[in-house]
């Protein structure tokens, strides 16, 4: 057999493409994070609830005190669109959907961060 | 039937090879040793939030050296309150208490930031001044009951401001160190470190972390950054600058790559209250009594981190040329400035750091 047949070409071809489109999806895989986002909220250092990003969810967060912090799941991020406290930088703060990003709402103890998912290539920020 | 073998194993090659460059085999902290990265955050000092960065073998470990951080922090947070006193230490409370009564004896370390402020208010030529509580207290009393009261949110009026000013001459401040006392000798002056406190702190616990051995971090008081060594990795910290537009879909103007440096930024789109539509943010300006309305925000790259808060306010409390002109004289400073109008200034030397 010295020449190339039409049909070794053709698995050439194939083989090719389909390493390209492995290749491809675990590039984009690792882009976006192989593990779906998770936000977790905690009050007062406890873990309140745990809510996946790919999901759509309202919850009116109640403390002991009556005070209270209005989170909404949405388009895989996490934001706080309702509180009761007077500062309002946890409602002011940008939606979330990396690791590294939180939300926190100093007057109630909350902290709203995400689990797994992609991380944000900032580390820390200054404000 | 050769160059079919041949073909196949090269296709199984490429997939072998895009197995390969799967994130986990090339994770270099699964590679290098057993350390995981791991962040704690703490919201009990300073009334703001603390974040530690950190690297260690085991979640305990980290919680571990973690607890003992935040320690250190309370006790910074307990000497610098001016608001409550604590059991079985004197703090600023104690000093504006006895004012112009006594002189207080104090802890070393309160020497130390006293000291320290006065520095800082000399090199800024007073924009900087620890002696201006009885100002500051005016505008915190009005700010806290326009943000509890927004329809009820009111300004000091330019009498009781300008009463007040007449106390904050940082001449009053006696530091003894030989007798280990601090006296302000105006009984009206009160000191209030919220333009220096919190940087010189992590300064002072950033240190304290090194001494517990740990050399790769990232500690967070508020936004007062410093960044130490680099990740795990080897790679520099990526330090974000928050854009002052809260509308904007970019929540960063600027990154900064951070090894062995401090970041901080005093801006006016976080802490402020709003008067007839227009908001008045925290930072008061000496020379006019009011809050600063030159630049929208100020960051400040620097070693230390007490220097770069106390330059990020007194900065702040500039216009962005007299600012600019004032960075250019010092060195191993850069800043950067978000004018009113969104647009970027940088110092000479920035460039090194931005992203």
């Amino acid at each position: 057999m010295k020449k190339t047949g039409k049909n070794d070409l053709l698995l050439i071809v194939v083989l090719l493409t389909g390493a390209l489109i492995a290749g491809a999806g675990m590039w984009f895989a690792r882009g976006t994070g192989t593990l779906d986002g998770v936000a977790v909220v905690t009050v007062d250092g406890e873990v309140y609830g745990r809510y996946p990003l790919k999901e759509t969810w309202e919850e009116r967060i109640e403390l002991a005190d009556g005070s209270y912090n209005y989170l909404v799941i949405k388009d895989g991020k996490a934001d706080i669109l309702e509180a009761s406290c007077p500062d309002r930088i946890c409602v002011n703060h940008r939606p979330i959907e990396k690791g590294n990003q939180s939300i926190v709402c100093l007057p109630n103890k909350l902290i709203v961060t995400v689990e797994n998912g992609e991380v944000s290539q900032v580390d820390s920020q200054t404000y | 039937m050769k160059k079919r073998i041949t073909a196949f194993l090269l296709g199984l090659g490429i997939l072998l090879l895009c197995l390969l460059m799967d994130t986990r085999t090339w994770d270099p902290l699964r590679n290098q040793g057993k350390l995981t990265r791991y962040t704690a955050t703490f919201l009990d000092v300073f009334d703001t939030r603390t974040e530690l960065v950190g690297y260690a073998k085991t979640e305990e470990e980290f919680t571990a050296i973690a607890e003992k951080i935040k320690e250190k922090l309370m006790h910074y947070h307990r000497l610098y309150d001016i608001y409550q006193s604590y059991e079985g230490i004197n703090n600023l409370r104690t000093i504006n208490e006895q004012a112009g009564i006594a002189p207080v004896e104090v802890d070393t370390e309160m020497i130390d930031l006293l000291k320290f402020a006065v520095e800082m208010q000399e090199m800024t030529s007073g924009k900087v001044n620890i002696a201006m509580g009885s100002v500051l207290a005016i505008w915190h009393r009005y700010r806290e009951h326009g943000v509890e009261d927004p329809e009820d949110a009111r300004l000091p009026s330019l009498g009781e401001l300008e009463e007040a000013a007449g106390h904050t001459d940082p001449k009053a401040l006696i530091i003894d160190e030989a007798a280990g006392t601090a006296y302000l000798a105006d009984g009206k002056m009160s000191l209030d470190v919220g333009g220096i406190g919190k940087g010189y702190a992590v300064q002072r616990t950033a240190e304290y972390i090194k001494e517990l051995g740990m050399e790769n971090f990232l500690l967070s008081v508020g936004g007062n950054v410093y960044a130490a060594g680099t990740k795990a990795d080897g790679s520099h910290w990526t330090v974000g600058i928050t854009n002052p537009d809260k509308d904007s879909r970019e929540p960063y103007v600027e990154t900064v790559k951070a090894e062995d440096i401090c970041v901080v930024t005093s801006g006016d789109y976080q802490r402020y209250y709003t008067v007839d539509g227009k908001n008045y943010c925290h930072i008061i300006d000496p020379n006019t009594n009011f809050p600063a309305e030159y630049v929208s925000s100020v960051s400040i790259i620097t070693k230390d981190s007490g220097v770069a808060d106390a330059l990020s306010t007194a900065v702040f409390n500039m216009p962005a040329k007299e600012g600019k002109a004032f960075i250019e004289t010092l060195e191993g400073v850069e800043a950067m400035w978000v004018l009113k109008d969104g647009t970027l200034q940088y110092s000479s030397g920035f460039s090194v750091y931005a992203q």
